[in-house]
């Protein structure tokens, strides 16, 4: 099993309860709601992120009756909105109370998948303090951020899926997808997890040519479990799309979906391609280069999901992380997308704690180089464009070393614990 | 002899660093008068498209009853690079200022878009021009007469439907114009980025390829 210098083995003898551990956590995020409210109040900068006050305004819209996007700027889901309206009748702390509130549906989730993997009630609690007593979240939530709510409902896809109920993960993973685009990667590991295994039969077909192989694999792919979950997941996505095109027009495709699908900002972040995208934005190189920044993502991708789709959180983990890393923007908020996962792929990654560490501070220190020369390009006007891409290269290089050494040292489960849905 | 008209003397300056600026205008009238108090001063500003100001902001400052600005223009896009915008038309509401006798000062913060990327030098001029300043007085003021150009209307007052005449005045700026530079990107090294920022994801990308079919379990 897992030896002493494994990170997991320190933390039960941390902790307390796991109520107990929820309850500080709520209690910290509930202190910081308020002390946001002052900060507001007092100093100059403000604590509440500027999407928040985007979705407010938004609120006020719907509740006059009118489009969300006459907002500027609101790229989201109407959805999102309608379930701020009581920011505008209430009091406008209902949606932060909302967000933290998904932020501990979240780390409730991680704790009762780490339950059904096999852990103890005290060590599952102990990979769910990284997200509950994590400052990241904490201050992503009670900022105003709404990343928590497409986490809670990934999370509860996954564990639906675990829980052999199909339809309702499908339903809950279309709900994700139409908030953010992201999970819509998750189709092909969810999938290949969701197919039976193949039996003697299937496996000698595998000496056949690859026409035959395609063939048999598309074949495999029409399971029962694999058709409900396209059916309804698809079903539950364009009836949320073809619902909020019939009330609010073309505004809401164009602001909900094609803008994060063709979004080139050129402005700095801590993508790789950013500064070659914006010298080359009105070129003729710019349409090729996308696709050749594109092409890195959607080939590890593939070969992810043919590789780890036997545990679902690690592969979707790997593809958000990956996603992220090579994406075309990226800026912090993004990073919860993946961190919502690790406490599921904790337990697996037998890697010992000072490395675990070393790596953590790496990923500090990488976004500190890029933050630094960011600072002076903005707030102090220096040019430091050549400074930035640097910086950007030697973070993508830090993410990918953290994710090697993931890859490497992560044990699978035997395959006698797996689970068959057919 | 007819007296000479007293002199308005006009202000531009540009506070902090970076790509977040602050405009400061301070007007002088040329002579102590009481019945300035009476008068209200707008300053109609053209901000050029290589700035821009966010009208969200302004919103919340007039709460926190820092400035009172508003923008005429619609339909733009705070995102857009330089080369993709327009000008766009500001109304500031100036206030007496409480250090000087007879002078009003505005304050409008303005961000820097993002500008093309150029082949020589590492940054590029944006240039501020002097605004329109209009006058509006509850009673007729003779000296308003020598200083008044032409007429104009706006809004009376910040968020106000009503339209009401305003004079515009003519001024002597302090400088000609205020000009700002922006950083850009050299295009010169356009193929050095590209090339070394699509071998290093190549690279990064394989090895994850590597380690994935190596410590992996792949199956088709």
């Amino acid at each position: 099993m897992s030896s002493s210098s494994h990170w997991g083995a320190r933390f039960p003898s941390l902790l307390v309860r796991p109520a107990g551990v929820f309850a500080v956590a709520f209690l910290a995020r509930v202190v910081l709601v308020f002390y946001g409210v002052l900060q507001d109040r007092t100093l100059h900068v403000r604590y509440t992120d500027i999407d928040y006050q985007v979705f407010t305004d938004a609120a006020r819209f719907v509740t006059q009756g009118c489009s969300p996007y006459l907002r500027a700027t609101y790229r989201y889901t109407p959805l999102l909105a309608w379930l701020l309206t009581p920011n505008v009748c209430l009091s406008e702390l209902f949606g932060k109370f909302l967000f933290v509130s998904c932020d501990l549906l979240t780390a409730f989730l991680l704790y009762r998948l780490l339950l059904l993997k096999g852990l103890g009630q005290r060590q599952a609690c102990g990979y769910c303090v990284f997200w509950l007593l994590n400052p990241l979240p904490m201050a992503v939530s009670s900022r105003g951020n709404a990343d928590s709510v497409v986490a809670s409902l990934v999370l509860m896809a996954l564990y639906l899926i675990e829980k052999r109920l199909i339809a309702c993960a499908a339903v809950f993973y279309g709900f994700a997808v139409h908030m953010k685009m992201y999970p819509v990667t998750y189709v092909l590991p969810i999938a290949l997890h969701l197919l039976p295994e193949r039996d003697d039969d299937q496996r000698r077909q595998s000496r056949l040519f690859l026409q035959a192989r395609l063939y048999a694999f598309l074949k495999r792919l029409c399971s029962r479990a694999v058709l409900i979950f396209v059916a309804v997941a698809g079903f539950t996505f364009f009836a949320l799309s073809l619902g909020f095109y019939v009330k609010y027009g073309w505004g809401f495709v164009e602001h909900t979906y094609l803008y994060h699908l063709t979004r080139r900002d050129i402005r700095h972040n801590f993508s790789p391609y950013f500064y070659m995208l914006y010298l080359t934005a009105e070129s003729k190189w710019s349409f090729p280069l996308g696709i050749a920044a594109f092409l890195p993502q959607f080939i590890l991708l593939l070969a992810v999901s043919f590789t780890y789709y036997r545990d679902l959180a690690f592969c979707c983990f790997l593809h958000t992380s990956i996603f992220v890393t090579f994406n075309k923007v990226c800026t912090s908020q993004y990073f919860l997308w993946y961190l919502c996962l690790l406490p599921l792929v904790m337990p697996l990654v037998r890697m010992s704690w000072k490395r675990a560490v070393v790596l953590l501070v790496l990923w500090f220190i990488g976004q500190a180089l890029w933050l630094a020369p960011a600072y002076l390009l903005e707030f102090q006007g220096k040019n430091t464009f050549l400074f930035i891409w640097l910086a950007s290269l030697v973070f993508l290089f830090i993410n990918c070393s953290i994710l090697i050494q993931i890859i490497s040292h992560y044990k699978e489960e035997p395959p006698a614990k797996r689970i068959k849905y057919d | 002899m007819r007296p000479t008209c007293p002199e308005i003397i006009l202000r531009q300056e540009v506070l902090k660093d970076g790509f977040h600026r602050d405009l400061l205008i301070k007007v002088k009238f040329g002579e102590i008068m009481e019945d300035l108090q009476t008068c209200r001063l707008l300053i109609k500003h053209s901000i050029p498209a290589g700035l821009f100001v966010d009208p969200y902001e302004l919103a919340s400052l007039q709460e926190k009853n820092i400035t009172e600005a508003e923008m005429v223009s619609e339909n733009f896009n705070i995102e857009a690079p330089s080369y993709l915008s327009e000008e766009s038309e500001v109304l500031i509401y100036a206030r007496q200022d409480a250090r000087c006798v007879d002078c009003f000062q505005a304050f409008l913060p303005v961000h820097y878009r993002y500008h093309r990327p150029h082949s020589e030098g590492a940054e590029t001029l944006i240039v501020v021009r002097n605004p329109d300043l209009l006058m509006s007085c509850d009673r007729e003021l003779p000296v308003l007469r020598s200083w008044a150009q032409s007429e104009a209307a706006a809004p009376c007052a910040l968020r106000s439907k009503d339209i009401c005449q305003w004079s515009s005045l003519k001024y002597r700026p302090i400088h000609k114009n205020v000009t700002l530079q922006v950083p850009v990107g050299l295009s010169i090294h356009t193929s050095l980025v590209c090339s070394v920022t699509l071998l290093v994801t190549i690279l990064c990308s394989s090895l994850i390829l590597v380690a994935v079919f190596k410590y992996g379990n792949f199956s088709l």
